[in-house]
Parts: structure tokens; C-alpha cells; sequence
């Protein structure tokens, strides 16, 4: 096989510490190769011209370049190869500059090592097989799970791009959590107000119409994968049309049914048909169907009766399953708290008047269970408050990060309280403070001016709660070892921020993992947060780390982003040829492969009981081919023979 | 055994392309010298390296091996590190089995900036392997002769494989 060598002296960065004339001598003797040229500065324009002339005059079948590091020009030499028309990938290039030239005083030495290195790369490249990129067609519409702030502004971003989105929201309302805060940190800002304007572009812009809106539903399968998923989802009837509901709301009063407000964490009642609270969207109610008298059999009919529009209640609607195509799959389900029943010493659910911060929140929320009062458990205005931060974070028993946000909402909290309830006593008990940001330091500069607050650090395992007469009692200990008590007529709980309730579900329904706390893993932590491990599969929000409504809106963003670039208009998606693949006869079934491929691109079918590698989905690392034990899977560009024949011939 | 005085080694290391190639490459790029006796051998991943390339390796002549891999964390295929800790550890096992020290195959992380680490690792392997001398292979043990086999209480199935 004619195998033609270019020496590149890289000006003198090179040549100067490598002695070409012996080892050209040395390559022609020892690596059996055509020719070996010299060559000035091969990256530069007149360089690649020069070799794409040459290669076209002495038609090499295979060409090593011995030159820079590859992670520089291999790119750029294999255009080349292919302008010469020859396959990109029969090229190998030998790093001699920044692996032997420069790290190598000694001429002689150097260039020993240099031509152990070409010669190496000499060996190799015989076995260079042909690769081809391939292109495949792609769906290029996009299924976004949840409706809070990070799904809704992908979602609007997407639809703008003039792509189709399916928009799955569990809940019968659009907004996620912050839609239920009356106000938000850091600018006090009211949580409605400000996701007004997107929910308004979501259901009414002059781009909705590109967006699928499906409450109370949920992803049930997938098939297929990136640029062609098959999306199952399952929607619960909410027995009103959203289309043609006017959202009076006079189907509400005549139900004769109570049961707890979810939506207020069960802090009031509503009934079997309710709007989750005024002003949800969209404007309409949902009837809640184990709820409804009609569920054990009663042929109650008054929020039909009521209704002023003929057929917007129906209560025939079944539940049913839709499938939709997809390129991409954003996944943006929201957070969790932290159980506080995980943390007895604590009181939620046994001492009254001890409340988590979602709780909190609905009850400082004009259209919460109070009307955005505070009250004890009794019902009277409360003279004081403990505010326990770092509630099951930073603690290894419980979670051992810090969620980041808590402490801006409980600062948010001491404003409201004192606006509220002027001269109320506020009690922070604080493992850490932890506010970065520009204006987040505002809220907490104001709670310290506030007269009223008091500022204790414990030490974790260090606060107890306990139920008295006068209202709850908080003793402490002190970061200093200091014990001390105070009484409060309402305990606040900062309870960590911890993955989707229902991640683990999702997570397998999708294929995409999740971290060891419960959050959907990102791909990389700084470079690719909003890219799950599995391609085609992109995360947005709190589910996949605590973060605040900032963070998860641009994750949104960046999910939008990725997707429109990856599956780009006008454009097939293109698969890398540096993949694994099986030898089917060579398979023996184990699944050794399977287990060890951080990206689910493995596949196996029991009836021929052979594994099979999606090339979409493989990103080329060779861990698979290295744990096969029958030698069965080839590592493209890396296979066995290739490298074996590197090390032999490095070492010859 | 005494090494012989001009004994060269002959180190092959096998760095991944994300982390430990590029970290190579910032020595280079820093002009940092280290000895010549490493022959670099690139894979994507340090999750790639089989073990029968290191057993080739020290068949064609190599008296040690290193393999270089992203820090804990940070394999650019996620846990690919993970699994080559995990072979090499079993590898050294079986290398001392036949009587190949452990100093012969190093496994060490080195990330895209460290530059300097590298040449360290580089440095103290070479110097580790020259102090052992040249890999000899042990000569094919003269086995015993074979037991009588052993007679087994008829309740005794044998074993099966």
C-alpha cells in the first residue's frame, strides 16, 4: 500500500530540533512508506494547496502527516485529502511537535522518537478503512414537558422559529410554581406579572398557533430516537373544553364537593370542578374526577346546569392517548422539596403552625387560602416568625448541597412579613448565607436593617421544634455552641430543593438518567448543563439542578438553541463515522457492552439475541469495544488492528 | 537485578484525546522538556484501552505502560475513567501473577491544563521502570508434576465448570 509521508518543519519550530534528512533516511529504510516531503508550513494556505497538488501527482493511498498536534489541523488536512479526492479518514497525522520537538532538547533523541511516532502512525494508517459521514432525515418538531418559566420561553422560542411544539403540562394550569408566588425575589415583582406576557405569546401570539397546548397529560413512551422520536402522551379528561369555555366560573358554586386545594397545599378546600386558583390559565376550570359525586355513581349534573355555553361541559370525555412526532424532547419538569416529615426534630406535621415555604407562599399570596394574610393555626395575626434556611441542605444525612435559592426567598419573606405585619418579630436560623447575584443582596441588606429580625447560625442537627401553648418553640444551638430558645407563631421550613416528584418515572420512560440526588443529569456540568446524556434529549430548569427562576429561563433558552441548531432548517442531521458497530456473527448476546455505554446507544434484540449500536446516538469513546470479551464490537477509526499495529510499530 | 548503565526504557502511553493528550500537548505548548523514552499512543477515550493492548505493549517490547485519563468527573464520555480505573486495576492483579510489577503499569490522571503533571507522571515512570531494568519475561515455569487426583466422598457431586 502506497503510503506518502509530509514533514512539516512548521517554519523552524520544528526542523530546527529534528534532523529530516536522517529521518527521511530512517522512514524510507524502516516504515515502509512511498516517500517521505518536507514541507514549510503545511497548515497555511500555500502548505495545503502544495500537498493538495502533490497528492493529486503521487496518488498515495494512505498519507501520514507528521506535524502539529492533531487536535489543531487534523480537520483541516483531512478537507484537504478530501479536495484531493481521497477518503478523509486515510489520514493520520504524528504529532512531532508538541509531543516530541518541543518537549525534547536533544536532537538525536528527538528525532528517535519522532520516527518511532511517524512510524507508528505509518502502521496505523494501512488499516485506515473508508468512513462516511451519513445523513438522515429529521423531524423537526419538538415535544417540551412542563409549563413553568423554563418550558414555556423554549417553548415560545421554538414556536417563533417557526417550529411545531407539543407543550405536555401535568397540572390543568400553565406557569409552573412561580405562577403561584405573589411576589418574587429579588425585585418583588409579582409572580403572575411576570410570566404574563409569555403565557399571553403562548396562548394567543401570533405564533401559538405553532404551539399544542396539553394539560393534565403526560409523556407515557417514547420510541425512536434523536430526530425521530414517537412521543406517547396520555391525557387525563378534564371534562371542560378549553376551547370554548368563556371561564365565568358559574359551574363552580353548585358543586356540593370539598376536597383539599392541592394547588394550596391543602391549606383550604375547593371543589370537584375549580379553577386551580383566579386567574389560572388557561381560563377554564377542570372537574376532578375522583372527586365528583359522578364517580360513585350519582347523576349529579349542576355545574353542566350552570354552565351559560351549551357543550363545554362533558362528561363523556374519556381519557385517551395521543402520539406525536418529534425531532428533539425538552424536558423542563420542575423540582421538588425535600420531605420535611424526613426531619421530625423539626415539627412539620406535628406542631401547628409549622409551615414549608410553598405553604408560606400560597398563604402570602392574595389569591392563596388566606387572601394573603398571615395567620397562626388559630387564625390570628402571628407577633412572630422563625424562618429555618438550610432546611435538609448542606447536611449529609439529608442533602449535602445548597440549593441556592432559599435564602433569597426567605430574605423575600422578612420584606413581606414586616410590609404585612409591621413590628412582627422574624427569627432566621441559617446554616450558610448564600445570595450571589447583582441585586440579590438587596432583600437580605433589608432584612438586616429590619429592627424586628434577629440572625442566628446553628449547626446542623442543632434546632428542635416543639409545640406549646404560646405557639411553637425554636431551641437552638448556636455555630458557637450558645443554646438558646425563642417561641414563634409560625415556623417557616426552607426545605432544599430536590429533582421532579416524578423524575424517576420520566427519567425512565425517556432513557435519560438522573444524578444521585434525583435530577436529570446534564450532559456536561459547565458546557452542556442543558443537554441530557441522551442526544435529542435537552433540560431545562429545576430538574435538572436547583436553580432559580433566572437560570432556568435561559436553560430554557439554551435548549431552544441547541435544538435549533442541531436539527437546523433546511439541513438533514449528520452522523460522525468514528462509531462503534457490532460484528454480528462475532456477538455472543452477553450485554456486557450494554452496561458499560454511558449513552444508551446500545441496543439488543432478545430474538436473535444480538446487540446492535445506534450510530445517531453513540459518541464514539470505544468503552464498549474495549469490554467486549468476544472481540465483537469495532471501535471505527480505533479498531483493534489499528491500534495494536501503532503500538508494535512504535515500539519496532 | 541490577539495571544495565545505559538502559533506556521504553514507556508506550496511552492518553485520551480530551484530557491527557491535550494535556501533553500544553507541555509541549510550554516548552517543557521530559525524556524522550514515551511513545504516545492516542485514544478518544481512556474507557478504550483494552487490556490486551498494554499486554501487547510489554509483547513488543515495552518495559512499561502508562495510561492517562481525565480527573474523576470529568471524562468528556462520562464515566469512560471510571472503567479504565476499574481494568487497570484489575490488570495490575493479573501483571503480578506473572511477575510484572506494579510500577511497570501506572494509571494516573492528567487534565487538558496540566501540563506540568504530565511531564511529572511522565518523568517518575520512566525513572521507576529504568531502576527496574529491562522487562524480562519469566521463563515458562517448570510445572510439578501433576497430583494424584484426589478421591471425593461419593455425596460429593464434582463440581460442575
Amino acid at each position: 500500500m502506497r503510503t506518502g509521508v509530509y514533514l512539516c518543519s512548521c517554519g523552524t519550530n520544528i526542523s530546527e530540533r529534528i534532523d529530516f534528512h536522517r529521518l527521511t533516511e530512517e522512514l524510507l529504510e524502516r516504515a515502509g512508506v512511498a516517500y517521505v516531503k518536507p514541507a514549510g508550513f503545511l497548515c497555511a494556505e500555500d502548505g495545503k494547496q502544495f500537498l493538495e497538488t502533490d497528492l493529486g501527482e503521487e496518488r498515495p493511498e494512505r498519507v501520514v502527516i507528521a506535524a502539529c498536534s492533531p487536535r489543531e489541523y487534523e480537520r483541516a488536512f483531512m478537507e484537504v485529502l478530501e479536495r484531493a479526492g481521497m477518503n478523509p479518514y486515510f489520514l493520520q497525522m504524528a504529532n512531532i511537535r508538541e509531543q516530541v520537538a518541543w518537549v525534547t532538547p536533544d536532537v538525536e533523541q528527538a528525532t528517535g522518537k519522532a520516527c518511532a511516532q511517524i512510524r507508528g502512525a505509518a502502521a496505523r494508517v494501512r488499516l485506515h478503512e473508508p468512513l462516511f459521514k451519513t445523513e438522515l432525515e429529521a423531524v423537526r418538531d419538538v415535544v417540551v414537558i412542563g409549563a413553568g418559566p423554563a418550558g414555556l420561553k423554549c417553548a415560545l422560542a421554538l414556536a417563533e422559529a417557526g417550529r411545531k411544539v407539543v407543550l405536555v403540562e401535568k397540572s390543568p394550569v400553565l406557569g409552573g410554581l412561580p405562577v403561584r408566588f405573589e411576589d418574587l425575589f429579588p425585585s418583588m415583582e409579582c409572580g403572575p406579572c411576570m410570566l404574563e406576557p409569555v403565557l399571553g405569546e403562548v396562548l394567543h401570539g401570533p405564533h401559538s398557533a405553532n404551539i399544542e397546548i396539553l394539560t393534565m397529560a403526560e409523556v407515557c413512551g417514547i420510541k425512536g430516537y434523536y430526530g425521530n422520536f414517537q412521543v406517547t402522551v396520555r391525557r387525563t379528561p378534564r371534562f371542560v373544553d378549553t376551547e370554548q369555555c368563556i371561564g365565568c366560573g358559574e359551574c363552580i358554586p353548585p358543586c356540593p364537593v370539598a376536597v383539599p386545594n392541592e394547588f394550596n397545599c391543602g391549606l383550604d378546600t375547593r371543589r370537584a370542578i375549580a379553577l386551580p386558583f383566579p386567574g389560572a390559565l388557561p381560563n377554564a376550570p377542570f372537574l376532578d374526577a375522583q372527586a365528583c359525586l359522578r364517580s360513585q355513581a350519582e347523576e349529579c349534573t349542576l355545574c353542566r346546569d350552570a354552565c351559560p355555553v351549551e357543550g363545554v361541559v362533558r362528561y363523556d370525555e374519556r381519557a385517551r392517548t395521543v402520539e406525536r412526532p418529534a425531532g428533539a424532547i425538552v424536558v423542563a419538569a420542575g423540582f421538588g422539596l425535600y420531605d420535611c416529615r424526613g426531619i421530625p426534630e423539626l415539627g412539620y406535621g406535628t406542631v401547628p403552625g409549622v409551615r414549608t415555604s410553598l405553604e408560606f407562599e400560597r398563604m402570602l399570596a392574595s389569591n392563596g387560602p388566606t387572601g394573603g394574610k398571615l395567620q397562626r393555626p388559630d387564625g390570628a395575626a402571628p407577633a412572630s416568625v422563625a424562618i429555618v434556611h438550610c432546611v435538609g441542605s448542606l447536611d449529609q444525612r439529608h442533602r449535602p448541597y445548597c440549593s441556592g435559592i432559599c435564602c433569597d426567598y426567605a430574605f423575600k419573606f422578612n420584606h413581606l412579613i414586616e410590609k404585612k405585619l409591621p413590628g412582627t418579630k422574624v427569627h432566621h436560623f441559617y446554616k450558610e448565607l448564600v445570595m450571589p447575584g447583582k441585586e440579590e443582596f438587596a432583600l437580605y441588606e433589608h432584612a438586616r436593617r429590619n429592627p424586628h429580625a434577629a440572625f442566628v447560625r446553628y449547626a446542623a442537627g442543632g434546632l428542635r421544634v416543639s409545640g406549646s401553648e404560646g405557639g411553637a418553640v425554636v431551641e437552638y444551638e448556636d455555630s458557637g455552641g450558645r443554646r438558646g430558645s425563642v417561641t414563634a407563631d409560625l415556623v417557616v421550613l426552607c426545605p432544599a430543593v430536590t429533582g421532579a416528584e416524578d423524575g424517576g418515572g420520566l427519567s425512565r420512560i425517556l432513557g435519560a438518567p438522573r444524578d444521585r440526588f434525583g435530577f436529570f443529569e446534564e450532559l456536561h456540568g459547565r458546557m452542556d448543563s442543558a443537554q441530557s446524556r441522551i442526544k435529542g434529549i435537552y433540560l431545562a430548569g429545576a430538574c435538572q439542578a436547583p436553580m432559580d427562576i433566572q437560570r432556568a429561563v435561559s436553560q430554557g433558552m439554551s435548549a431552544a438553541g441547541y435544538i435549533l441548531s442541531g436539527l437546523a432548517d433546511g439541513r438533514k442531521l449528520e452522523i460522525e463515522p468514528i462509531t462503534a458497530s457490532v460484528d454480528e456473527a462475532r456477538c455472543s448476546g452477553c450485554r456486557t457492552c450494554g452496561s458499560v455505554c454511558p449513552y444508551q446507544a446500545i441496543g439488543y434484540a432478545p430474538e436473535g439475541r444480538r446487540a446492535s449500536v445506534n450510530s445517531l446516538l453513540c459518541h464514539g469513546c470505544g468503552t464498549c469495544a474495549a469490554a467486549c470479551p468476544s472481540g465483537a464490537i469495532r471501535g471505527n477509526h480505533f479498531t483493534n488492528e489499528q491500534i495494536l499495529a501503532e503500538i508494535e510499530a512504535v515500539l519496532a | 537485578m541490577i539495571p544495565p548503565a545505559n538502559f533506556e526504557p521504553k514507556i508506550v502511553g496511552f492518553l485520551c484525546n480530551w484530557c491527557s493528550y491535550a494535556g501533553a500537548d500544553k507541555a509541549g505548548a510550554a516548552q517543557l522538556s521530559y525524556p524522550p523514552n514515551i511513545r504516545i499512543v492516542r485514544v478518544m477515550c481512556s474507557g478504550r484501552v483494552d487490556p490486551q493492548f498494554v499486554l501487547e505493549a510489554y509483547r513488543g517490547g515495552a518495559d512499561g505502560v502508562l495510561i492517562l485519563a481525565c480527573h474523576a468527573g470529568d471524562c468528556h464520555y462520562q464515566e469512560g475513567n471510571y472503567r479504565a480505573t476499574q481494568r487497570h486495576r484489575m490488570l495490575v492483579e493479573l501483571l503480578g501473577q506473572f511477575g510484572i510489577a506494579e510500577a511497570r503499569c501506572r494509571f494516573d490522571y492528567v487534565s487538558a491544563g496540566e501540563g506540568e503533571k504530565f511531564v511529572q507522571v511522565v518523568t517518575e515512570t520512566v525513572e521507576a521502570v529504568r531502576a527496574l531494568g529491562p522487562l524480562i519475561w519469566p521463563a515458562a515455569p517448570t510445572l510439578p508434576a501433576p497430583l494424584a487426583p484426589l478421591t471425593r466422598p461419593a455425596a460429593h457431586a464434582p463440581a460442575g465448570d
